[in-house]
């Protein structure tokens, strides 16, 4: 038995090899050079980056709000649903496969606890997942549904932007879908290529009647994600999939919230703005950096976090002192 | 073991490798079949060709290539109680309701249809902007809500969200059915097959209640479908479905009351298809004489009327006379015209509600809108209509 794997080994690394072969003699045809490799010469072979490059920055321990776990992204995120399912009987859980604990592990262990009636497994249609969860929010349960990826969130568009945002408005407010979020794992991760690493927030952030939230750490999302599911409107909140394993931090184990439509400085400069969201926030962080020790120029930083409504004053206060 | 055989696959290297690997799995306690399967049913499987063990489907092999004939001739039967002369045609299947209620529904389809000529009228004399009528569907509708419990959903399209409010009504144990309305051009949207597909697979009370009144706008059923209509289309996901005739409200009233019971009992979904004819034209925007003949819309309007089968029963019990017609006509009228008036009378709202329940709460972009309208028309107001606005 032992003999049969390593031969599968050996043989799968014959294959490895031979491909690694092919994309080499890609590569010294020119073809990559220049765009995969920033530098060029032997002696900066080392500085080439072949991956998306970031450093996840974990913020301090939070203190106020009692005791902290070290928890990565999708458990703060696990934890964040666990609370909600805990303290409001009606919440609900659906989407592809998150009944044995999701794709992305986001939902482990929540359908033993909670049962097969709060936790289960939808039909893939997105359309349909979105619609089922305004109706469920229609009759005022909270509704929390799961969109595989942000990039199949497309067939749900209609759901969001002509049902779910329009829902209180077009009726004089006698009915809303407010206790509806949907939650989307979200972003680049290097090889998701086209359909597993979209950044769809833009096609809803003029789409009056909804919010859309992206948190950068597991801090911020669970705290976001519990402000959504609890905020009376239709909320969408996109997880950077590529921090589901790599941001770690300490976050509360009970329940708090973090407010929507609130941008954070998170580091105070008085030359030039930056501001960002989710991944981006690391990378932005890593360029006020290389801007003040090569350039001498010091950046004010901010984590919009809420795309739409947003929040238009920290934004213009930012701007107003640097000038 | 599964790498093995996947490994062996992959390559097409060693046939022999994937054979033994095949004996293997044989073997009990080795992984694959033997383990989902008791040991004293080992025998059964001595050939793999008895009995399809697919998790997709249950069903027997079949060893004549055959195409399933879809049936469009003589498609799913259509249920009545009424003849055209409202006559009950078998005796066992009528509701025995009640005159009052009769006579509810008979008053509820001819306001409706009083209502339909007025409004109708009023858009052509530029009252109001935009009407549909329900001219020869009166039926569909009285017999299926009349079958409803005053606390049941109701959802006039949205067939996804339907079927969210009925799975939210099971969880609360509320004892309410969800019945959604949609035409057989809405049954052609992805919206359609969704809802049936998530209302079956989770098992929701709820009623889709399709209306075939052969034309979406323009488009008859002929380039709607290919089928044998919607009906057919249940047993697809699953779901009972019943075909009725749409301008029968006793069949309409006898279909859905079995189905909200049922849904209600057995937490599973209904289809209905209700058929009928769209006598009237699609809204005031559209003249059907542009793609249907007058003479068809006629035969309708006179040989198979909801209205005037019922009226027919009424008459034949005893229950209704042409002076108790005549009476209600005026007094419907009457109910229709003060209502209309009273409606006109009523200004238009006020520009303000242009920015309030968007959200719950009115963020800061919005509110600075509002204020910035307001001074607007502070300074320009002359310019606009104000005075047909609610202050």
């Amino acid at each position: 038995m032992a003999a049969v794997a390593s031969a599968a080994r050996w043989l799968f690394s014959l294959r490895a090899a031979g491909a690694e072969r092919h994309w080499r003699r890609l590569c010294g045809a020119g073809l990559a050079r220049g765009f995969l490799h920033p530098t060029v010469t032997g002696e900066d072979a080392a500085q080439r980056r072949q991956v998306a490059h970031f450093t996840f920055q974990p913020d301090p321990e939070p203190r106020e709000y009692g005791q902290t776990q070290k928890m990565n992204l999708f458990q703060s995120i696990t934890s964040a649903l666990d609370n909600s399912l805990a303290k409001d009987p009606t919440a609900v859980i659906f989407g592809e496969d998150v009944a044995f604990g999701g794709v992305f592990r986001c939902t482990v262990g929540l359908r033993d606890k909670y049962g097969k009636d709060r936790v289960f497994n939808t039909p893939l249609c997105e359309q349909g997942i979105v619609g089922f969860g305004i109706g469920i929010a229609v009759t005022g349960a909270t509704a929390i549904a799961e969109i595989q990826f942000a990039d199949y969130i497309f067939p749900a568009f209609d759901q969001i932007v002509n049902e779910a945002a329009k829902y209180r408005y077009r009726s004089g407010d006698l009915f809303n879908c407010g206790s509806l979020t949907i939650r989307s794992p979200w972003g680049c991760v290097g090889h998701g290529a086209l359909y597993h690493s979209q950044s769809p927030e833009a096609f809803f952030a003029h789409c009056p009647g909804i919010k859309v939230v992206i948190p950068r750490s597991p801090f911020q999302a669970k705290g976001l994600l519990l402000s959504c599911i609890e905020d009376k409107n239709p909320c969408i909140f996109f997880e950077p999939k590529i921090l589901y394993r790599a941001a770690v931090e300490q976050v509360p184990v009970e329940s708090y919230n973090i407010p929507l439509s609130q941008a954070e400085v998170i580091q105070e400069g008085s030359d030039v703005t930056l501001v960002a969201w989710g991944t981006q926030v690391h990378v932005i962080r890593e360029v006020a950096s290389m801007a003040k020790e090569k350039l001498g120029v010091s950046c004010e930083i901010i984590d919009l976090r809420t795309i739409i409504p947003w929040d238009v004053d920290t934004v213009c206060k930012s701007k107003e002192s640097i000038l | 073991m599964a790498v093995v055989i996947a490994a062996a696959r992959f390559w097409r290297q060693s046939r022999i490798l994937g054979q033994a690997a095949l004996l293997l799995l044989r073997r009990p306690g080795a992984r694959g079949l033997a383990i989902s399967h008791p040991h004293g049913q080992q025998e059964q499987f001595s050939s793999l060709d008895d009995k399809p063990q697919f998790p997709g489907a249950s069903a027997e092999f079949i060893d004549k290539l055959e195409f399933i004939q879809p049936n469009v001739i003589s498609g799913i039967p259509i249920y009545r109680v009424m003849d055209r002369q409202g006559q009950i045609i078998n005796p066992s299947e009528d509701p025995h309701l009640p005159k009052e209620k009769v006579l509810k529904f008979y008053k509820s389809m001819t306001l409706l249809n009083t209502m339909d000529r007025i409004l109708y009228e009023s858009q052509r004399q530029g009252r109001i902007s935009f009407y549909m009528t329900n001219y020869g569907e009166e039926g569909t509708h009285v017999g299926s809500a009349a079958a409803l419990d005053n606390t049941d959903l109701v959802f006039g399209q949205y067939r996804e969200a339907a079927v969210g409010a009925a799975y939210a009504a099971k969880r609360a144990n509320a004892n309410r059915v969800v019945i959604c309305y949609f035409g057989e051009g809405a049954a052609s949207e992805g919206d359609a097959h969704a809802g049936f597909n998530f209302a079956a697979t989770l098992e929701c009370p709820i009623i889709f209640f399709c209306r075939n009144n052969g034309y979406a706008i323009s488009t008859p059923t002929s380039e709607q479908y290919r089928g044998d209509g919607i009906a057919a289309r249940g047993p697809g996901y699953g779901i009972l479905s019943i075909r009725v005739d749409g301008n029968d409200v006793f069949a309409v009233y006898n279909a859905t009351k079995e189905a909200r019971r049922r849904a209600v009992a057995e937490n599973q979904p209904f289809l209905i298809e209700a058929m009928t004819y769209r006598i009237g034209h699609h809204s005031t925007s559209d003249d059907s004489s542009a793609y249907r003949s007058v003479d068809e819309v006629n035969y309708w309007d006179k040989q198979d009327h909801p209205i005037s089968r019922l009226r027919h029963y009424l008459l034949s019990r005893g229950w209704w006379d042409e002076e108790q017609e005549k009476a209600w006509r005026k007094q419907s009228r009457k109910k229709v015209m003060e209502a209309f008036e009273q409606a006109e009378r009523k200004p238009k709202p006020n520009p303000n509600l242009l920015f309030s329940d968007v959200y719950q709460e009115m963020p800061s972009q919005l509110r600075k809108q509002q204020e910035s309208l307001a001074r607007h028309l502070q300074t320009y107001g002359e310019h606009y209509p104000l005075e047909h606005f609610d202050k």
